[in-house]
C-alpha cells in the first residue's frame, strides 16, 4: 500500500514531489508559493488574500474569462487561497488531462495577467469576505483565536483588514507578489496517475526559469491578549480557547496529538462525554491539534446558549487540565486506532494526499512515509502521553468568544 | 467494481458495490423516513430521533456506544433530511464487521425517558446554533414558504416549542412505524467480503417485523409567495429563490442538475459572471434539489444590503434572458465535464461512493453503476435543457430575504 514518492529538484531551487496513486483516475496538485501573511508588512495587510483571487484574473495569454472557461472546459476543480506562510493554488481532476491542467495553473503562478480593472474586483471581493464574517460568528471566533495566541506576524490574518484593504493598490500588490515568488522556496506537490518522465520533461520546460531569491526576516514578538469577549446579539455564545504545545518537528508531536484526541477528538472523547452527553451543554465541541512551522496549539471549540456558557467553558477547562492526572489505556487504543484510519483513509484521496505531501515538506523539509507515521503512532504509551502532559501542562490559555454575553475565564489566566 | 444484493424475508434490503483495490469500507443504514413524513403534532422527531439512536440499546448506554465506535477508527455520522435519515461510518476494512454489528444493534434502540430528556438540551443547542447561521436559515425558511401546507415544507430540527411538547411515547410510536425492515436499506462500498457480512446483518435483523410505512406522494409546484425578514444582528443580505424542478424519478433528473450547473456553479457560470466574478456578491449559487415526485430548484445569494436591489434585478434577468435564448452548446459541454469530474473524484473514495449508490436505490429501487451516470450525464442535450427551463420556469420562484434593513 505504500506508494512511491518522486523528487524532482530545478536548478533554481524548485522542488516537485510527486506520488504515484495507481488505483485513481484523478490528479491533484498544489502550488505553495511563499507569500503568505507572515511575510507582508502590516500597512498592506489582506494583500495575500486578494492576490489569491487576482491571480485567477488572467494570464499574459489569457483573459480572465478565457482562463476560467479553459478550467471548466477541461473539467478542473481549482482554488486558490492565503494562510500565514503561503499562497495555495489548488488543482484536482481526471487525469488525462493533467499536462493543459499543469501548464495552466504554471501560466497562473508565474505569468499573471494582473489588470487593474481585475484588482479592484479582487480587493472589493477581498472587502465583502471580512464583512460577511460577522454573520458566521462560529468562524469568525476561530479565525480571532488564531490572531490573538500566535505571536507576531504568524498571527497575521491573511484577510487583513477593511482598512488596509482600501488602501491597497494594484502596484503594491504586484510588487509584493513578484518581490516573494521564489521558486527555491516554492513547493509543488502531485498526487495521482502521472507518467515520470512526462512529468520531468514539461516540470523542466514550464519553471526553469530565473525567479527572485528573497528570503524576508521574520522576527516574532509577543502574542495577544489572553481573554477577549466581542458582542454580537445572537442566540449562541461561540467559544473559541487553545493552549500551546510542541510543534510537528518536535519528537513529543505524537504524544501531543494522542493527547488532542484523547482529549476532544471523537464521540468518545473527555470533552464530548463531560460536555455534551452527560450535561447536554452543546451540540459542537471538540479539540483539534494544529501547527506551523515553530509553533502549535491545541484548539477547541463550543457553541452554547448563553446561560449555560459559564459552566460550559468551566467544564472544558477542567478537562483540558484533568488529563495530566492520567489516561486510561483504552482511551489511548481508541485514539491510535482513530489515528491509524484517517491516515489511511486520507491516503485513498488524490487531493488530500497532495495537500499533505506539501504540508509535510514545508513543516519538516521532508516527506513521512505512511508506514513511519504509523510506526510512530502505535509506539505511543500510556507513559508517554501522561509524561508528555506533565512536562507540558495544558493550562496556560488563550480564550475568544463572540455573543450576547462575556464569560469569566479561569482564575490563572 | 462488483454489484452484489439480497433481501431479507422481512424486507430488508442490502446492497453492495465492491471495490478490491479500495483500502477502506463504508457502510450506510438508509431509513427511508424524515420531516416529510411527521406531522405538527412531532415536528422535528425523525431528527431527534436520529440522535436517540447513538444512545444505546437495552445491553449498550450511549458511552458504550461512543467508545465502540471509537475502537474501530470509524468516521461515522448520521443525517437527517426530509426524507431520509442515514446512518454510516468508514472504517479500514479489518473493521467493516464490528462497525456494521454496532450499526445492526443500535436500529432497535432503548429510546429512554432520561436520555430523551438529556439530548432535548443538544437539540435546542443544535436549533439555536443554526439560528447564529443565516445561510442555513434562510433555506429553511424558503423552504417552508415555498411548499406551504405540503409536507416537504416540514422543517427538519422542529422548533424549540415542538421540541419541547414532544414526549418519548410520540417518538416510539414514530420509530415502529418508519424503522420497518422493509423501509431500510443497508448499502456497502469498498472493500469487503459480501457473504460474510450479509450473515451478519440477517443474524441481528431477521426478527424485526416487516410494517406498512407508506409515504404520502403528491406534486406541488410551490406558492410563489415572497417574504422579507428584518434580523437586526446582520451585516448581509441572505436571499433564498425556490422554483419547481424535476423529481429524483425523473428521467430529466441529470439534464436539470446541468441546468443549475450552467445557472449558478461556483465557476464559470452565469451567476458566476455576472455576480460573484464582478464582486457584487459574495456568494451566489443554484442547486437542484432532486426528492420523491418532487423537486425544487434553490438560489442562495449573500450580498451587502446596498447591493441587494441591484443583484436581484440581475438575477431576474438571467433568468429572463435563459428563458428566451436558452442555453448554449459550450456552456453545456463544460458544465457536463465539471460534473464529470467531480464524479470520478468523489467516487474514487467508499464514503463518497456511498450515498450515492445508497440513495439511487431508496428512490429508484434499482442499482446505478458509475458508468451509467456518466452515459446519462454525456447524453444529455442543448434541446433537452430547454425543454425543461420551459417547463420548469426560473423566473416563477418563492422567495426569502433575510436583511439586516428595516
Amino acid at each position: 500500500m505504500e506508494n512511491k514518492v518522486d523528487f524532482i529538484t530545478l536548478k533554481n531551487g524548485l522542488t516537485v514531489i510527486a506520488e504515484q496513486m495507481p488505483n485513481v483516475n484523478s490528479i491533484a496538485f498544489d502550488f505553495r508559493i511563499p507569500v503568505g501573511a507572515a511575510m507582508i508588512d502590516d500597512k498592506y495587510a489582506g494583500a495575500a488574500s486578494v492576490i489569491s483571487d487576482w491571480l485567477f484574473r488572467g494570464t499574459q495569454s489569457l483573459t480572465s474569462r478565457e482562463l476560467i472557461e479553459k478550467f471548466d472546459y477541461l473539467g478542473i476543480h481549482h482554488s486558490g487561497s492565503a494562510n500565514t506562510s503561503c499562497i495555495n493554488l489548488s488543482a484536482v481532476l481526471e487525469s488525462g488531462n493533467f499536462a493543459s491542467a499543469l501548464e495552466l495553473l504554471a501560466q497562473v503562478m508565474l505569468t499573471p495577467r494582473f489588470d487593474q480593472d481585475q484588482f479592484d474586483l479582487s480587493k472589493e471581493t477581498s472587502i465583502q469576505e471580512i464583512v460577511s464574517l460577522d454573520d458566521d460568528p462560529r468562524q469568525k471566533v476561530m479565525l480571532r483565536l488564531k490572531e490573538q495566541f500566535y505571536p507576531k506576524p504568524f498571527s497575521n490574518n491573511p484577510m487583513g483588514t477593511i482598512e488596509t484593504l482600501k488602501d491597497l493598490e494594484a502596484s503594491q500588490a504586484a510588487d509584493i507578489y513578484k518581490k516573494n515568488l521564489d521558486l527555491s522556496r516554492t513547493i509543488i506537490s502531485i498526487a495521482g496517475k502521472y507518467d515520470l518522465s512526462a512529468l520531468k520533461t514539461q516540470i523542466d520546460s514550464l519553471f526553469s526559469g530565473d525567479y527572485a531569491n528573497h528570503k524576508p526576516d521574520i522576527i516574532p514578538s509577543s502574542s495577544g491578549a489572553k481573554y477577549t469577549h466581542e458582542h454580537h446579539e445572537g442566540s449562541q455564545l461561540h467559544i473559541g480557547l487553545i493552549t500551546p504545545t510542541v510543534q510537528i518537528s518536535n519528537p513529543d508531536y505524537y504524544n501531543a496529538v494522542a493527547a488532542a484526541t484523547i482529549l476532544g477528538g471523537g464521540m468518545s472523547s473527555r470533552l464530548f462525554t463531560e460536555v455534551r452527553e452527560k450535561r447536554g451543554l452543546c451540540y459542537s465541541v471538540g479539540s483539534k491539534y494544529q501547527t506551523l512551522k515553530d509553533y502549535a496549539g491545541i484548539a477547541c471549540y463550543a457553541g452554547t446558549t448563553p446561560d449555560k456558557a459559564q459552566e460550559t467553558l468551566d467544564v472544558i477547562v477542567n478537562e483540558f487540565s484533568g488529563i495530566a492526572k492520567g489516561i486510561s489505556q483504552d482511551e489511548l487504543d481508541r485514539a491510535k486506532v482513530g489515528l491509524k484510519s484517517s491516515l489511511i483513509m486520507s491516503s485513498e484521496s488524490s487531493s488530500a494526499r497532495s495537500s499533505n505531501l506539501g504540508s509535510d515538506f514545508y513543516l519538516l523539509g521532508k516527506i513521512r512515509s505512511l508506514d513511519e507515521i504509523k510506526q510512530k503512532i502505535e509506539s505511543l504509551t500510556t507513559k508517554s502521553v501522561i509524561d508528555f502532559i506533565q512536562n507540558n501542562p495544558l493550562n496556560d490559555f488563550t480564550i475568544f468568544t463572540i455573543g450576547p454575553k462575556k464569560i469569566t475565564p479561569p482564575s490563572n489566566n | 467494481m462488483e454489484f452484489k444484493h439480497k433481501t431479507l424475508n422481512n424486507g430488508l434490503t442490502i446492497i453492495a458495490e465492491k471495490n478490491k483495490y479500495a483500502q477502506s469500507a463504508a457502510v450506510g443504514f438508509f431509513v427511508k423516513t424524515g420531516s416529510r413524513d411527521e406531522n405538527t403534532a412531532i415536528s422535528g422527531v425523525s431528527h431527534f430521533l436520529e440522535h436517540m439512536m447513538f444512545k444505546g440499546t437495552d445491553k449498550l448506554s450511549c458511552f458504550d456506544v461512543n467508545e465502540t465506535f471509537d475502537r474501530t477508527g470509524a468516521k461515522f455520522n448520521a443525517f437527517t433530511s426530509e426524507e431520509n435519515t442515514v446512518y454510516y461510518a468508514a472504517v479500514l476494512p479489518e473493521y467493516l464487521e464490528q462497525v456494521t454489528d454496532l450499526w445492526a444493534q443500535l436500529m432497535r434502540p432503548a429510546l429512554r425517558d432520561d436520555d430523551f430528556t438529556m439530548e432535548k438540551n443538544v437539540i435546542k443547542e443544535e436549533i439555536a446554533m443554526y439560528k447564529d447561521m443565516p445561510q442555513f436559515e434562510v433555506l429553511d425558511h424558503a423552504r417552508n414558504l415555498h411548499f406551504g401546507q405540503h409536507p416537504c415544507g416540514f422543517s427538519v430540527l422542529g422548533t424549540n416549542q415542538s421540541i419541547d411538547d414532544l414526549t418519548a411515547e410520540q417518538m416510539r410510536t414514530y420509530f415502529k412505524s418508519r424503522y420497518a425492515p422493509n423501509n431500510i436499506t443497508v448499502a456497502l462500498s469498498g472493500n469487503f467480503d459480501f457473504d460474510k457480512i450479509t450473515s451478519l446483518i440477517e443474524s441481528k435483523a431477521s426478527l424485526w417485523t416487516t410494517q406498512p410505512a407508506p409515504r404520502k406522494l403528491e406534486y406541488f409546484a410551490g406558492t410563489f409567495k415572497r417574504e422579507k425578514i428584518h434580523k437586526a444582528n446582520l451585516v448581509c443580505e441572505h436571499i433564498c429563490l425556490v422554483s419547481p424542478s424535476v423529481s429524483m424519478q425523473d428521467k430529466d433528473r441529470y439534464a436539470a442538475s446541468l441546468l443549475a450547473n450552467i445557472v449558478g456553479d461556483d465557476s464559470g457560470s452565469r451567476f458566476f459572471w455576472e455576480l460573484v466574478d464582478s464582486a457584487l456578491a459574495e456568494e451566489a449559487s443554484m442547486q437542484c434539489d432532486a426528492m420523491d415526485g418532487v423537486g425544487t430548484n434553490f438560489t442562495y445569494i449573500q450580498t451587502s444590503p446596498e447591493k441587494a436591489e441591484q443583484v436581484t434585478e440581475i438575477v431576474d434577468k438571467i433568468f429572463t434572458k435563459i428563458s428566451i435564448e436558452g442555453i448554449t452548446e459550450n456552456e453545456l459541454v463544460a458544465a457536463k465535464n465539471k460534473m464529470l469530474s467531480a464524479i470520478t473524484i468523489k467516487n474514487e473514495v467508499p464514503m463518497g461512493r456511498l450515498v450515492e449508490l445508497g440513495i439511487n436505490w431508496v428512490y429508484l429501487q434499482r442499482y446505478v453503476d458509475i458508468d451509467e451516470t456518466v452515459r446519462q450525464i454525456k447524453s444529455v442535450t442543448v434541446k433537452q435543457v430547454n425543454d425543461l427551463i420551459a417547463k420548469y420556469k426560473l423566473t416563477d420562484y418563492t422567495s426569502v430575504v433575510l436583511t439586516p434593513k428595516e
